[in-house]
C-alpha cells in the first residue's frame, strides 16, 4: 500500500522564558494507507504536541519547528502556508480528541457542527451536506440521525459524543485520521464499541489511523505498528509484535512489565523508579538515563543512534537487552 | 483470613440523591447506591469495580460519611458508625480514612507537607510537638518521600509523589480501614506501579482493611484479594478475586472483563469480545427487574420483571445476582 505520511527528523521546541522545552526531539516514521500506527508514551512524552503541531494547531511562538519535514500528498506540512493547512485540516487529515465534550460546541446543534466541514471543504449546500451527514451518523451507529442532528451535545453521553466526533471526521473521507486518546475518557465497554467502530470504518475506507494512547492494551488490540516516545524522543518503533515480544529498549521493556495484566495474577509488579525528567533541563544524553537499570557512562553523554533490524528500530546504547 | 472478625460491615446501604428536574416537576430520586452489603477483614483488600455512574464512589464516600446514606448500617470495629454524632463521631473517624483520585485537588496548595500531615494529628490526637514530628517523619519515610521535603509545598512534587503524600495523610492516624477511590487513575503507568506496590506493602505492614475502588480491572486484579462488581447501584457479583477473574459468572462481569484490552497483540487478535450494546442506563429510572436486562445478551422475559437476588453460586463463596447463570453458555 502507498505511503501517505513521511516524517523525518521532526523537532518542535517551545521557547519559554524559563528556557527551551524540547517537546518533540527527532521523530522519524512512515505511515501507509490502511495502517494503524499507535503512538505510546506517558504524559509529557511529546505525543500530543507532535500531532497538534503537525496540523498547525499550536501557536507559534512559543512553539517553533526547529527542523524536519512531514511529507503528505506531495507537500511538506512543516513549510505549508496557513491557507494550505486550513484546506488539509478536517479534510484530508481529520482529528478526534480525548474529550468529546470539549471538542463539540455546546451552543450549536450537532447537525450545524457536522455539516461545517462539508460546506467549507467540499462547497456543498446545506441540504446536500445534511444528506451526507445522515449517512455518516448511521455509519457510526447512531440509529436515529434526524433526532441526533437536532440535539445539542449535552443531550448525548460520552460514547455517543465520540461517535458524533468520528462521524464529523469521516464526512470528508480523510486519508489520515488522527485519534488522540479517543477512548481514555470512556468506560471499557464503550471503549470496546468505539475501537471496533474505528476498525470497521478503517477496513471499509482504507484510511490510515494514528492512534495516540497511554494504554498499551489498546495499542496491542488495534495497532499494526507502534512508536514508543519518552521525553520528546523516539525510543523504539516497529510492528506491534516487535514492540511487545522483541522489545530492544529498556524503557519499553520496563513499561510492559510495570503494566498490571488482566489475564495474569501477578505476584509482583516491577515498577520504574523515579519520575519523568523536566523537559527544559535535558542534557545531551538519553532522557531515561536516571531511571534506567542498564545505564552506562555514554548514556549520559550522547543520545544513541538507531539500531535497525528491518522495520524494527531502537535507540539505546545497549548492544542487546539482557 | 476468613476466621478474623470483619472490621467493617456494611449492610443494605442505600444512597439516594434527590434531584429536582424543574420547579413544577416532581422530585426525582437518583438511586446511586441501592442496597449494598459487604464485609472487610483486617489485612484484606476488596476491589470495587464498575463503570462510571455505577455508584462505586458514592458507596465509598457514604461508608466514610462524606455523604449521608439514606438507609442501612455501617459497623466499624463493633461500633455503629452511622449512629455516632459530635465528639463520639470525631473520636471514631481516625479508624477509617480515605485516599482520593486526584492528588492535585486533594492537597491544599497553601499548606506545606508538614502542615498537611500535622492536620489530622491536631484534629484527633493531643500530642507533644516532638511526638508529632516523630510520627510525621515516620510516615513520610514509609511512603518514600525524603524527610527533608516536609517544608515544601504540593506544587513542588510530581503527581506520584503527591499521591504518596495523600497516602501518608490517610495513614498517619493508623486507621483500621482505608478507602481508596481510584488512587492511581490519574498517574502514568510507570508511576502507577510504584504507588500500587507502596499501598500493597503498607497494607501488609499495618494490617489494613482496604476498599480499593477503581474502573481499571487489571489494576484491581493485582491489588485485591476479594472483588465486588457494581452495576447501577447494586453489587452483581462478589467473591474471591482469583475466582472471579478465572471464572466470571454474571454476564456483566464477563462483558466487562472481555472488554479490557490486554497488552499482548497475539492474545488480542485471538480474543472474542463480548461487545455490549448501549450504555449504562440512568440511575434515576433504572430498568425494571434485573437492571442489566437492557444490555444483557441473554435476557429473557423473567429478567424484565423480577429483580434477582445476590446469591451464592452452587454453594461456593462466589455470589452472583443472576438466576439464569445455568442457562448461559460458558466461554
Amino acid at each position: 500500500m502507498g505511503e501517505v505520511l513521511h516524517v523525518r527528523d521532526y523537532r518542535a521546541y517551545f521557547h519559554t522564558r524559563r528556557g527551551i522545552v524540547k517537546a518533540v526531539d527527532g521523530l522519524n516514521f512512515n505511515l501507509s494507507a490502511g495502517e494503524t500506527l499507535g503512538i505510546v508514551g506517558e504524559s509529557g512524552s511529546g505525543k500530543s504536541v507532535f500531532l497538534l503541531s503537525l496540523l498547525g494547531l499550536l501557536p507559534k511562538p512559543p512553539l517553533r519547528i526547529e527542523s524536519g519535514s512531514a511529507q503528505f500528498g506531495g507537500m511538506d506540512l512543516v513549510t505549508a502556508s496557513e491557507d494550505t493547512m486550513r484546506s488539509i485540516r478536517g479534510n484530508k487529515i481529520a482529528m478526534i480528541f480525548q474529550e468529546p465534550m470539549t471538542s463539540l460546541n455546546p451552543y450549536l446543534k450537532i447537525g450545524t457542527q457536522l455539516i461545517e466541514p462539508l460546506m467549507i471543504h467540499r462547497n456543498k449546500t446545506k441540504d446536500e451536506a445534511f444528506k451526507i451527514v445522515k449517512g455518516s451518523l448511521l455509519k457510526v451507529g447512531i440509529g436515529d440521525p434526524d433526532r441526533a442532528l437536532n440535539a445539542y451535545p449535552h443531550e448525548f453521553s460520552g460514547g455517543m459524543r465520540q461517535r458524533v466526533m468520528i462521524a464529523m471526521a469521516l464526512t470528508t473521507h480523510p486519508e489520515i485520521l488522527i485519534a488522540d486518546e479517543p477512548t481514555t475518557a470512556l468506560d471499557v465497554t464503550v471503549q470496546a464499541q468505539i475501537l471496533e467502530l474505528l476498525k470497521s470504518i478503517q477496513k471499509e475506507t482504507g484510511m490510515a489511523v494514528i492512534l495516540v494512547t497511554h494504554d498499551l492494551g489498546v495499542v496491542a488490540g488495534v495497532a499494526d505498528r507502534c512508536l514508543v516516545m519518552y521525553a520528546g524522543k523516539l525510543f523504539e518503533q516497529g510492528s506491534v509484535d516487535d514492540i511487545f515480544y522483541r522489545s530492544q529498549h529498556p524503557y519499553t521493556h520496563a513499561l510492559l512489565k510495570s503494566t498490571p495484566r488482566l489475564d495474569k495474577a501477578l505476584a509482583a509488579l516491577p515498577s520504574i523508579a523515579g519520575t519523568a525528567p523536566d523537559l527544559s533541563k535535558l542534557g545531551p544524553g538519553c532522557p531515561f538515563d536516571a531511571r534506567c537499570e542498564y545505564v552506562k557512562e555514554e548514556c549520559r553523554n550522547s543520545f544513541p543512534t538507531a539500531k535497525r533490524t528491518e522495520e524494527h528500530e531502537s535507540f539505546c546504547h545497549l548492544e542487546k537487552l539482557p | 483470613m476468613s476466621e478474623l472478625q470483619p472490621v467493617l460491615t456494611v449492610k443494605d446501604l442505600k444512597v439516594h440523591f434527590k434531584k429536582s428536574p424543574g420547579y413544577f416537576k416532581p422530585v426525582e430520586r437518583v438511586k446511586a447506591v441501592d442496597g449494598v452489603s459487604l464485609e472487610l477483614r483486617p489485612g484484606e483488600t476488596m476491589g470495587l469495580v464498575g463503570e462510571s455512574g455505577c455508584g462505586k464512589s458514592s458507596l465509598g464516600r457514604a461508608i466514610i460519611r462524606l455523604i449521608h446514606p439514606t438507609e442501612g448500617t455501617i459497623d466499624i470495629g463493633g461500633t455503629n458508625f452511622l449512629a455516632l454524632k459530635g465528639g463520639a463521631l470525631r473520636r471514631a473517624r481516625p479508624s477509617i480514612q480515605m485516599v482520593f483520585q486526584d492528588p492535585y485537588a486533594s492537597l491544599d496548595p497553601r499548606m506545606t507537607i508538614q502542615e498537611v500531615l500535622a492536620e489530622p494529628l491536631n484534629a484527633h490526637l493531643r500530642l507533644s510537638s516532638e511526638e508529632k514530628n516523630r510520627r510525621i517523619q515516620k510516615i513520610i519515610s514509609a511512603v518514600g518521600i525524603p524527610k527533608t521535603a516536609v517544608h515544601k509545598y504540593p506544587h513542588e512534587f510530581s503527581g506520584g509523589q503527591r499521591q504518596r503524600i495523600a497516602i501518608a495523610r490517610a495513614l498517619i492516624l493508623e486507621p483500621k480501614v482505608l478507602i481508596a477511590d481510584e488512587p492511581v487513575s490519574s498517574l502514568d503507568v510507570s508511576v502507577q506501579a510504584q504507588i500500587l506496590n507502596l499501598m500493597k506493602d503498607l497494607q501488609r505492614e499495618m494490617n489494613l482493611a482496604m476498599l480499593f475502588i477503581s474502573h481499571n480491572l487489571a489494576v484491581v486484579r493485582y491489588i485485591s484479594h476479594r472483588l465486588a462488581v457494581m452495576y447501577l447501584g447494586k453489587i452483581v457479583e462478589a467473591g474471591e478475586s482469583r475466582e472471579i477473574y478465572k471464572n466470571p459468572l454474571h454476564p456483566y462481569t464477563r462483558a466487562l472483563i472481555s472488554a479490557v484490552p490486554i497488552p499482548d497483540p497475539k492474545l488480542e487478535r485471538s480474543r472474542t469480545r463480548i461487545v455490549l450494546t448501549g450504555e449504562i442506563p440512568s440511575p434515576v429510572n433504572p430498568p425494571s427487574g434485573c437492571t442489566f436486562h437492557t444490555r444483557c445478551p441473554y435476557a429473557v422475559e423473567k429478567c424484565r420483571t423480577t429483580p434477582p437476588e445476590l446469591l451464592s453460586f452452587n454453594g461456593s463463596p462466589q455470589l452472583v445476582r443472576c438466576p439464569e447463570i445455568g442457562r448461559i453458555p460458558r466461554q
